[in-house]
């Protein structure tokens, strides 16, 4: 089964991707904040990693900083979702290595499709 | 006997029996202190009963919290090929067991709908939407906005606009220009999203200022929403409210509205410096050949901020038919000036280079190092 980390501060959110994403049949661990999220990434081992972009003390942004300098989970794709698609913070995101950017509002079902296919990707 | 025992006899034969023998000033001293006593008890009898209910109203919103966050959960967790009515039937009943007449519990459910309805899209959302209204949460949306308060008032505006109730468009429109500078700017924005027919109508109505930042606002809403029909601005190019012309110059700016020409460049009267500036600012992106004369017409008229602004216009234009006159600048007092005018001869690919060359020729010292600056590819 694989296992995915929500790094999201906003509770309601984070509720319904993780009751969305269980549903789906992966085996999910969260976070509500960025230290939280950064200790879990740091200590634990997942084949995917969807995370906020703004959080409390640490953001997204250095979470995927910190996965893609890592050699050994480098690999391991990174989501970002984020509530403006300003351009700057996207071309941060891409350089930094991001996989792929969700905005919000989103369709779960689409986010759904989308890990599904970066779980895919990635086991071969 | 013990202590206390002893203690509330005292006091109950000093007030009941001795009370009367003292001299009155001591019985007044009395009086007060029982008073005082009684009060404190008292007052710590509230504290204990206060903090006893908001313990339980807490006790009362974390399950209400709990429970409403896992139905909503379920209910925005459906695959994408299930049926919308199937998902409100299964749901519904569910929800309407949540005790909605509790004003707590309501807060709640409407607050968490809107977060989701807020996040997400697609079925989701037109799922949150019917249940918004089966759940009857509609009519209490419409009652706030009806409310006298402005602040209820504001919150029903809010889940109208998200909800997308739009039948509540045409009460709304009256507080678009509501004096309450707050209450009209969240009307504003509702409105924009809700009418069907004619979302920028406010704009007729406008008398109160459009305040600056919020007409940043406005413009995000207008130029992001893609299921409005954009009309054309010039029509408020007229109005007597300058913060609504502003505005309108800055869509025109914005969705490049040609036909707008003659409108933007009588402003060029205009009595207000700002809009001068910013009309002045458009004919220069819209590169309005026409309006070159009327711009060289009123230059002399104005303040150097206002030249300025004319003078990197007739840049964009760059038509070569006032490249005399801005070589002229060269011999203006204000280096700014000389500067602009520079860069707007510049900016005419086919004949600029060669014209500051010409003026670098017969110029003095301090202007040919100012064309250099101006004719080095590295400063922008």
């Amino acid at each position: 089964m694989s296992k995915i980390l929500i790094a999201e501060d906003e509770v309601l959110m984070l509720k319904a991707l993780e009751f969305k994403l269980k549903k789906d049949g992966y085996q999910v661990d969260v976070a509500s904040d960025g230290r939280q999220a950064m200790e879990k990434v740091k200590n634990g081992t997942y084949d995917l990693i969807l995370t906020d972009i703004m959080m409390p003390f640490v953001g997204g942004m250095e979470i995927l900083s910190y996965i893609k300098n890592d050699p050994i989970k480098k690999n391991t794709p990174v989501l970002l979702i984020s509530a403006v698609g300003l351009e700057n913070v996207v071309l941060e995101g891409f350089s930094l290595g991001a996989d792929d950017f969700i905005y919000k509002p989103f369709n779960l079902n689409e986010l759904s499709v989308r890990i599904k296919r970066y779980i895919k990707h990635n086991a071969f | 006997m013990n202590f206390f025992e002893a203690i509330f006899n005292y006091i109950g034969e000093l007030f009941s029996e001795r009370l009367f023998y003292f001299p009155s000033n001591i019985r007044i001293s009395l009086l007060i202190i029982l008073f005082c006593a009684i009060a404190v008890i008292e007052l710590y009898f509230y504290i204990a009963f206060r903090r006893a209910h908001q313990a339980s109203q807490q006790r009362q919103i974390s399950y209400w919290k709990e429970h409403i966050d896992n139905v909503l959960a379920n209910v925005i967790i459906y695959d994408e090929t299930d049926d919308i009515n199937e998902i409100i039937d299964h749901f519904y009943p569910k929800m309407k067991k949540i005790p909605l007449r509790n004003a707590i519990v309501n807060k709640i459910l409407i607050s968490e709908i809107l977060t989701y309805h807020k996040n997400f899209t697609g079925k989701t959302a037109e799922v949150l939407s019917v249940l918004y209204r089966k759940l009857g949460l509609d009519k209490k949306t419409k009652k706030k906005i009806k409310n006298k308060n402005w602040e209820t008032k504001i919150e029903g505006i809010r889940e109208a606009n998200e909800m997308e109730i739009i039948e509540m468009a045409d009460v709304i429109i009256k507080y678009t220009d509501d004096e309450h500078s707050l209450l009209r700017m969240e009307a504003q924005a509702a409105y924009i999203k809700l009418s069907q027919n004619d979302p920028f109508h406010f704009l007729d109505r406008a008398q109160e200022r459009i305040l600056d930042w919020h007409q940043l606002v406005l413009f995000e809403i207008i130029t992001k929403n893609k299921k409005l029909i954009i009309p054309s601005f010039s029509k408020w190019l007229r109005s007597t409210n300058d913060t609504v012309v502003m505005l309108c110059l800055k869509l025109i700016d914005h969705f490049m509205q040609f036909d707008a020409a003659d409108e933007v460049q009588r402003l060029l009267k205009h009595h207000n410096p700002k809009i001068i500036k910013k009309s002045i600012e458009v004919i220069g992106k819209l590169e309005l050949e026409d309006a070159e004369k009327h711009m060289f017409e009123v230059y002399f008229d104005h303040s150097d901020d206002i030249k300025l602004e004319i003078l990197s216009s007739l840049g964009k234009i760059s038509s070569g038919r006032y490249s005399d006159f801005l070589s002229s600048r060269i011999y203006s007092t204000d280096m700014k000036i000389k500067r602009e005018a520079l860069y707007a001869i510049k900016r005419d690919t086919d004949n600029g280079e060669k014209k500051l060359k010409e003026i670098y020729d017969q110029t003095t010292p301090e202007n040919q190092a100012l064309i250099n600056h101006v004719l080095d590819s590295r400063i922008k």
